[in-house]
């Protein structure tokens, strides 16, 4: 799963993907401003089925973040 | 064009067109003038609290008895009791900028309220349709005040084809033209800031509008994107300013800081140097102070006059 999540972080920000640490934050490291998180939790939802609203995708800061949020969903399903 | 057209219907106006709502400038005279010349008025909570919001929506219920509605920027600090407030006092529209919340548009649903996110992408319309929105507010980077990435021309058609509820187009629009190119992409309504603002009814400060009317298209430049809160307003001693700052690095809540009493200095003061002249690339379109109602009605002349005599364009 964690490749995954990488993979669909670098293509929403138009990154490589040995650019996509776990403790890279979204906008200070990854260069991403609010619209593309809003496309990124997006494309994240549709992926893994998942459903994030908008309270929690605010809190979302690194990659880690992204991925032990969507691990936690996904295993509730 | 009435019945047909969802957003007229769901307003309740005699035309689809919104005026945008803008902290500081917005204000009851004006409001209730858009509303009673058959448009929607708006209000703008801005960093208001709740109080201060309550007398403008009863100043402009002394106004018009049509119906107006009321912007709210989702970073209010004030955002609970404003929204608190809205619920109580059933206004018609609720449009939120910077940000949305699934939470904020049942509540206010749940009252009766049309819901408009102001969005800036597919994703962001797509996520206000499937939390319940009404219609959607499609701006583009042509517009004043913070903004985004995609223009209008480009933005509303895709949007149109992602999502079910209707989209009204801002950023760049100011008279029949822009309103019928609005349609031809897939809106079904306009909102429009800058074009208002130059009316007899808004209350800014004379030299904001007498500059909004002098300045030409290169002059609504960008400001602010290093901090990634970008800002269209009129280029003066301010955005310099801002310049030097972003080009040592300054952080983000620095620039919000000198930015955001701009806009107060440059609406209530009139100062044009050291204020911040919000304002759409349309502003050079911009060439006379009119009443609002004469700004509605032409706007509808030349619509009407696009789409009846120039439907099928000349190719050859």
């Amino acid at each position: 799963m964690e490749e995954k999540v990488k993979e669909i972080i670098a293509e929403q920000l138009g990154l490589e993907l040995e650019e996509i640490k776990l403790d890279s934050r979204f906008v200070e490291d990854l260069g991403a401003d609010s619209l593309d998180l809003v496309d990124l939790v997006m494309k994240l939802e549709d992926e893994f089925e998942v459903s994030i609203d908008d309270e929690k995708a605010s809190n979302l800061r690194t990659v880690k973040d992204a991925l032990n949020f969507i691990e936690k969903l996904s295993r509730a399903v | 064009m009435h019945s047909e057209n969802r957003v007229s219907r769901i307003l309740n106006t005699d035309y689809p067109i919104i005026q945008g709502g803008m902290a500081w400038a917005s204000d009851p005279i004006l409001t209730a003038a858009v509303s009673n010349a058959g448009g929607l008025g708006m209000l703008a909570s801005g960093s208001m609290n709740a109080e201060d919001l309550s007398l403008e929506i009863e100043k402009t219920r002394t106004l018009t008895e049509r119906a107006f509605g009321v912007n709210v920027m989702m970073l209010s600090p004030h955002l609970h009791e404003i929204i608190d407030l809205l619920v109580q006092e059933r206004v018609h529209l609720v449009t939120l900028g910077a940000g949305n919340s699934g939470k904020v548009i049942g509540k206010l649903k749940s009252a009766g309220i049309v819901v408009a996110p102001v969005i800036a992408s597919v994703a962001m319309a797509r996520r206000a349709e499937s939390v319940g929105a009404d219609m959607v507010i499609a701006e583009g980077m042509e517009a004043g005040g913070h903004i985004g990435r995609v223009t209008t021309m480009a933005l509303v058609p895709q949007v149109a084809d992602a999502i079910q509820i209707p989209v009204v187009a801002a950023g760049g629009i100011a008279d029949g033209r822009g309103m019928a190119a609005a349609f031809c992409l897939g809106a079904e309504g306009v909102q429009m800031g800058t074009r208002f603002v130059c009316s007899v009814e808004c209350q800014v400060h004379e030299n904001y509008k007498e500059r909004l009317v002098k300045a030409s298209e290169l002059d609504a430049i960008i400001a602010g994107v290093g901090s990634g809160h970008p800002i269209r307003c009129l280029r003066n001693s301010l955005t310099r300013k801002i310049d030097v700052m972003e080009k040592r690095g300054a952080e983000f809540e620095e620039i919000e800081r000198i930015a955001v009493g701009g806009l107060r200095r440059a609406v209530k003061e009139g100062d044009m140097d050291n204020g911040s002249v919000m304002a759409g690339q349309i502003c050079g379109l911009v060439k006379e102070i009119v009443p609002v109602d004469k700004i509605i009605r032409s706007m509808i002349e030349e619509f009407t006059h696009i789409f009846r005599d120039h439907s099928g364009g000349s190719l050859s």
